[in-house]
């Protein structure tokens, strides 16, 4: 489950990132004036070109894997083109951590994003970050699955 | 409560069952119910009333304890307001108690009561303690908890554990819009009452030694940040005035004075020190990593916490200035929130086994001695009884849904401490004045 997720996410994203236009149907152009997109309407085209908005952790980990890497260069890519959005990246950790471990680990996952963000060219004052530790769990459960996809940074467009 | 007193009977029944050596360990106290000179005033709130209720709450708060095995109160045990501080000691040590609790309720002019206890050894016939009060006729409750604590004082040499608060966060809600509140209640359960309103997530109160203030954790302010309320006057402010990033994870000193707590900047974590009543936060560590979850020893020289800076959490303790940093825990997993004891002889844990889920263990300050107290649950989060032979702690379920339990330094099963939501993040007070 894990493994068929970080594929996806490598593969829709290399794609998005090698041959942008690869992802943009010939028939539905993108806006050309993205600011009168809802907020709604940007986070879905978000997604859809950066293949997600989520990258995945190792356990007590806020090491970027290669896959995580992909997906941000997708999102920073997106980002770059629309220094008008304010982001917000989310950090999470998994149930299995101690409370306040967790708060210290999930604020370092979040730096690590805005820091490679920033590393690919997103301006910083574009950027902030906010630790959730174990507090908003996405998916329920002891089984390792469950705790691989709770440990995650989500990049947040906030307007 | 239906629920309560039958776990309380269960509890009984269990010592009874228990080894040999657990057996020994416990000793049979007497409790005939408490005496009244006024014996024409009856009904609710009059002094035999409240006596009897008081009788029943005493050997109730004892029956909670591994030391003590409470007799009583029964009514055919009845004696006079004299015999109070003259008890006869050979009824007593023919039914095998090893101590004997005397008492009366006494109605005053003002409306108020006076409650006095007396504690004896029924084998030397000496008085081993005693305590008195005057309280409203309400307020009867906290004046059998002290009659119970010298009780326990005196057959145990520690604090009792039974005037004492417990906050801890009351949840509720689904697991993705989970609502949480920091609640206060009474160390037998009774009492329940809430701090903060829901509308905001919250974590980690922590009671100062007496109750008085509270530190809690909020995201009030969009991030987590250290929080402190007067429990008095509600009165509620951040310990640190716009701090960049995140402060969390607050202790009080033991002279309640000063607060240690985690601050973090970047990817790095250290631990400071600040004045509860406000001023600029000491830095105390400052390694690349997690520093966190600090913890004064009881005599405020020094304190142990955790941190990655090995590679995965450990224990470490230092002193009360940051220096003479060491690491002390060195088992496999990790090991995680180290709570000082208040004798000083241990510091409690979390510790995370690969694949073998979090418990809760024991070692002494040197590291030595190590002992786990709970096996195959997601347990985490210790915080000490008053007595230091017993912590409460959260475990959560296979749902993800936390709750309170007991253990003692003993050992034996954890028994779960009943509260009206689901709760977690425990935090029991010192005895309250």
């Amino acid at each position: 489950m894990r493994r068929a997720l970080f594929l996806f996410a490598l593969v829709s994203s290399a794609a998005s990132a090698q041959f942008p236009g690869l992802s943009r149907r010939p028939s539905v152009p993108p806006p050309p004036v993205p600011l009168l997109m809802g907020i709604d309407g940007l986070r879905a085209e978000f997604v859809a070109q950066s293949g997600s908005d989520k990258v995945f952790f190792g356990g007590d980990s806020a090491v970027l894997t290669a896959p995580a890497r992909a997906t941000l260069a997708a999102q920073a890519q997106w980002l770059r083109r629309h220094p008008e959005i304010i982001v917000r990246i989310e950090g999470h950790a998994d149930a299995s951590d101690t409370r306040d471990h967790a708060l210290a680990v999930a604020a370092r996952r979040a730096e690590e994003v805005r820091d490679y963000l920033v590393l690919l060219g997103v301006p910083a004052a574009q950027l902030s970050t906010v630790s959730w530790g174990k507090e908003r769990i996405a998916v329920i459960g002891a089984s390792q699955d469950a705790l691989a996809l709770n440990r995650r940074a989500v990049t947040v467009l906030v307007r | 409560m239906i629920a309560r007193s039958a776990s309380l009977v269960s509890v009984a029944l269990a010592l009874f069952a228990a080894p040999a050596a657990a057996q020994q360990a416990a000793a049979v106290i007497a409790i005939p119910p408490l005496t009244t000179p006024d014996e024409k005033a009856t009904g609710a709130g009059s002094p035999a009333a409240v006596a009897w209720q008081a009788s029943q709450l005493i050997a109730s708060d004892l029956r909670t304890t591994a030391e003590l095995v409470p007799v009583g109160p029964d009514q055919k045990d009845y004696y006079s307001y004299p015999e109070v501080t003259a008890p006869t000691f050979s009824r007593w040590r023919a039914k095998g108690a090893k101590f004997v609790l005397t008492g009366f309720v006494r109605s005053r002019p003002d409306g108020r009561l006076t409650v006095g206890c007396y504690v004896y050894d029924t084998l030397k016939g000496t008085e081993l303690g005693r305590t008195g009060f005057v309280v409203a006729p309400e307020d009867w409750r906290r004046a059998a908890h002290k009659c119970s604590g010298i009780a326990y004082t005196a057959a145990t040499g520690a604090p009792g554990i039974f005037d004492t608060r417990i906050a801890y966060v009351a949840e509720s809600g689904p697991p993705s819009a989970r609502v949480k509140r920091i609640a206060i209640m009474d160390g037998d359960g009774n009492n329940q009452s809430f701090v903060t309103a829901g509308d905001t997530i919250v974590l980690t109160p922590r009671l100062s030694p007496k109750a008085e203030n509270l530190a809690f954790v909020s995201y009030v302010d969009g991030q987590a940040n250290v929080r402190i309320v007067n429990l008095t006057s509600n009165e509620q402010r951040p310990l640190v005035a716009g701090s960049g990033g995140m402060s969390f994870a607050p202790r009080f000193a033991p002279d309640g004075r000063r607060i240690v707590f985690s601050m973090q900047a970047g990817a790095n974590t250290d631990i400071y020190v600040a004045d509860s009543s406000g001023g600029p936060a000491q830095r105390l560590t400052a390694a690349p990593g997690i520093d966190t979850d600090p913890s004064f020893s009881p005599d405020g020289s020094r304190i142990a916490f955790e941190s990655d800076r090995s590679g995965n959490q450990q224990i470490y303790t230092m002193a009360a200035d940051g220096t003479q940093q060491r690491r002390i825990s060195f088992g496999g997993g990790w090991y995680a929130a180290p709570v000082w004891s208040p004798d000083g002889e241990w510091i409690a844990f979390a510790r995370r086994i690969p694949g073998a889920g979090s418990r809760i263990g024991v070692m002494k300050p040197d590291g030595s001695g190590e002992k786990l107290l709970t096996d195959d649950a997601l347990d985490e989060g210790p915080s000490w009884a008053a007595s230091g032979h017993e912590l409460i702690f959260q475990r959560a379920g296979p749902d993800g849904r936390p709750a309170l339990y007991r253990v003692t330094l003993a050992g034996g099963d954890a028994r779960k401490v009943v509260t009206p939501q689901d709760a977690s993040d425990p935090d029991w007070s010192g005895v309250v004045d």
